[in-house]
């Protein structure tokens, strides 16, 4: 309990004992309480145990250990960032948040600088992956503590693969393609998302692009590149890729259309997150059996990932922001933070090396690729800084909308041309 | 002056400043304001300041939990110039164009046959109005079963029956996609029609069809130069509200596509969404929700010029 103890410094020890003087003087005896609750806010996991543990044992742990409790609001899935945005905007609700993918970069004036923690959870757990500082490191410093990270990788049936003489999982993008196209014929297209959805479309093609070695601007933040032959060459790739392995719908796909095609056997591969091999394992388990994950293929520049961290933020607004910073340091001692990595499998990867070699990874061994991808893993809008333009390319679809429009039949050049018009404006105002 | 006068004009004195602030109250200038102003204050606080707020909002570079500086027209000028943009007004258009006739020709039949005896007539109409009742994300989760490529039913009876194999991709291909949006739009719109018109229909008296038969006027006759003329009212009201919302539509396409694919169903509220609250761009947002405003009034007052009833 050294980090309970800690919740009362030498400085407060100071100032409730002035505090409790003063007050004897006046016959009352004040003094600064620790808050009865706070709250934190997350969105449903799609693993119900994950947020029945942070109830029960977490926040029972914490209250009887502190006297503090600790709310958990859940929302819908999707309903998150509408809701931060109320709350930073206003600066009134709940205390402490999830945050996903850069979202400490979009709110950061509202969030509490976390440096401190930060430095002390990992000197306790061996340290951060660089990737958690890519998350969540805003004009160096610390806007949220990363807890793990949902990777998106290759989810693809090994029986059929091997139908069609394909033992091992391709290594390349050309590789993959020349799979795709033997199982497509077999009756068995793959299933990449194309459409609007929140990531699973983000998932491959941000590192479909990185591995030609094109990008959206260079590390200055300013120089839109996108108009490449790097670019040229992934965009004319993915209309092969899509027209020699999948079927028209995927351009209409939102996040739920993979896994449901998946579990339905209607494609044999696709690019998500854990949860495919979860459900199938749980509800499907015949196709559970077969069912393989592997990293990203590799292409000419090498292999990518998307980064998808799972953060927890303290709002400005916190009345007590240490109490708040004294339970994440709580949450995040290995005690804590391994039961919950665990109750979840491998669905949130850690970002403390001290987990690398952990039990969550042994319960399914067909989970170590997501271990093994965060290195490769980047947010949206790499290698340049992250910043408010990346989101709004996000949310425009930019990258997504190139490679959909040219696999609906566009040239390359025209949809070279619209993304590289659209960058411009968006990063000329960033 | 004697006694009795004096004690009357007492009398009256004592009287007299109740029923004053009563009969003040009561005067049809002050007792028609007492009875607007909660609600206009209401309008004021629910839908004015937001209002007005979101033209502030739409004059700022104003990042999501920043302060915003104002930059005047710059986020309209930035709309103009973008591409995806221009798109967005466009299927708005087609969108709100293509639904509004569906729905006020087929809310014109169904009004017109709801309005004959038959029996269950009261069930029948009860029933008519279940796709404007059931809360839209409900319906449209449905829709989105019925459109799945995997298991439309849509596309399971066309290939059971030979008509197609593989069905259309009724969400993945763009022209699909916008139509499939439409004709959910007038699904769930057209009972809005339809019972509004029948209430329209009901009012007009049965004595001017007697008249017009006598006239020897046949049924399309009728319609024409009895109906439709009588029915132009109701019809422009009701045309005007399905045109505000369904211009202003967000629920379905966001269910459904989230203005996928590749933009072809974006509409002007979920491209101000994404905008403003994917992207963290609340001043860029605003200006795109904004821009409906001209156009909307536009069709508004281009409608109520053109459907206006003509004065006798």
């Amino acid at each position: 309990m050294a980090n309970i103890i800690r919740a009362a410094s030498r400085r407060d020890v100071l100032k409730i004992t002035a505090l409790a003087g003063a007050g004897s003087m006046f016959g009352a005896a004040p003094g600064r309480a620790a808050p009865k609750s706070m709250t934190m806010m997350h969105e449903n996991s799609f693993i119900p145990a994950y947020d029945a543990y942070f109830k029960t044992p977490l926040a029972t742990a914490y209250e009887k250990a502190t006297g503090i409790k600790v709310n958990y609001e859940l929302l819908s899935v999707g309903s998150l960032q509408t809701r931060i945005t109320t709350v930073a905007e206003t600066g009134s609700g709940p205390d402490m948040t999830l945050t996903f993918f850069n979202w400490p970069f979009l709110f950061d004036d509202k969030l509490v600088d976390v440096s401190d923690i930060a430095e002390e959870i990992g000197k306790k757990a061996g340290g951060w992956h660089d990737s958690a500082k890519e998350a969540v490191v805003v004009n160096g410093k610390w806007k949220a503590i990363p807890f793990g990270n949902v990777g998106q990788l290759m989810n693809y049936r090994m029986d059929w693969f091997s139908e069609v003489g394909v033992k091992e999982f391709p290594d390349t993008w050309d590789a993959l393609l020349e799979a795709g196209t033997k199982l497509k014929k077999a009756g068995h297209p793959f299933g990449f998302e194309l459409g609007h959805g929140f990531g699973d479309n983000h998932g491959w093609l941000y590192p479909l692009l990185w591995s030609y070695g094109a990008r959206e601007v260079e590390p200055d933040g300013k120089t839109v590149v996108i108009d490449s032959a790097e670019t040229a060459r992934a965009i004319d790739f993915c209309r092969k890729f899509f027209q020699d392995t999948m079927f028209e719908d995927v351009l209409g796909w939102t996040d739920v259309s993979n896994n449901k095609a998946y579990l339905s056997e209607q494609i044999s591969c696709t690019n998500n997150a854990e949860s495919i091999l979860y459900v199938a394992m749980k509800d499907f388990p015949d196709i559970g059996k077969v069912t393989g994950q592997a990293q990203n293929p590799k292409g000419e520049k090498g292999r990518f990932h998307i980064l998808a961290p799972w953060s927890h933020a303290i709002f400005t607004h916190t009345p007590d922001q240490k109490a708040a910073k004294d339970f994440l340091v709580w949450l995040m001692d290995p005690a804590q933070a391994g039961g919950w990595y665990d109750v979840a499998v491998s669905y949130y990867g850690p970002y403390l090396h001290m987990f690398d070699d952990a039990s969550l990874w042994h319960k399914e061994p067909r989970n170590l690729p997501y271990r093994d991808s965060l290195a490769t893993s980047h947010l949206p809008g790499w290698p340049a800084p992250i910043g408010r333009p990346q989101s709004e390319s996000v949310a425009k679809y930019v990258v997504v909308d190139m490679f959909a429009k040219a696999c609906a039949g566009k040239s390359t050049k025209e949809v070279i041309a619209d993304a590289n018009a659209q960058l411009k404006q968006i990063f000329k105002s960033g | 002056m004697s006694a009795h006068s004096q004690a009357i004009g007492t009398a009256a004195v004592r009287v007299r400043p109740a029923p004053s602030f009563r009969r003040w109250t009561e005067r049809e200038g002050v007792f028609s304001w007492l009875m607007v102003t909660p609600p206009v204050l209401f309008l004021c606080a629910l839908v004015g300041y937001p209002f007005f707020y979101g033209i502030w909002l739409s004059l700022e570079n104003r990042p999501v939990a920043k302060p915003g500086v104002f930059v005047g027209l710059a986020n309209f000028v930035a709309d103009w110039h973008d591409p995806v943009f221009w798109q967005v007004v466009q299927n708005t258009f087609v969108y709100t164009i293509a639904a509004t006739l569906l729905k006020m020709l087929g809310g014109l039949g169904l009004a017109l046959v709801m309005n004959q005896d038959f029996k269950f007539k009261n069930l029948t109409r009860a029933l008519m109005l279940l796709p404007f009742i059931v809360p839209t994300v409900l319906s449209t989760i449905s829709w989105m079963w019925i459109l799945d490529p995997a298991f439309s039913v849509i596309n399971w009876f066309l290939i059971n029956t030979g008509l197609a194999n593989p069905g259309p991709s009724w969400l993945g291909n763009r022209y699909w996609a916008m139509a499939s949006l439409i004709v959910v739009n007038t699904w769930r719109g057209l009972p809005f029609y339809a019972i509004t018109l029948l209430a329209g229909l009901q009012t007009i008296s049965p004595e001017l069809y007697e008249a017009a038969t006598i006239d020897g006027a046949s049924a399309l006759s009728r319609f024409r130069y009895v109906t439709l003329p009588l029915l132009k009212p109701v019809i422009f009201i009701v045309t005007m509200f399905s045109v505000i919302f369904t211009f202003a539509d967000f629920q379905l396409v966001y269910v459904l596509t989230r203005g996928g694919p590749a933009n072809a169903t974006h509409l002007f509220a979920t491209y101000a969404f994404d905008v403003a609250m994917g992207g963290g761009q609340l001043g860029m947002g605003a200006s795109i929700a904004l821009a409906m405003l001209p156009p909307l009034a536009l069709i508004i007052i281009a409608m109520s010029v053109y459907m206006r009833p003509a004065k006798t």
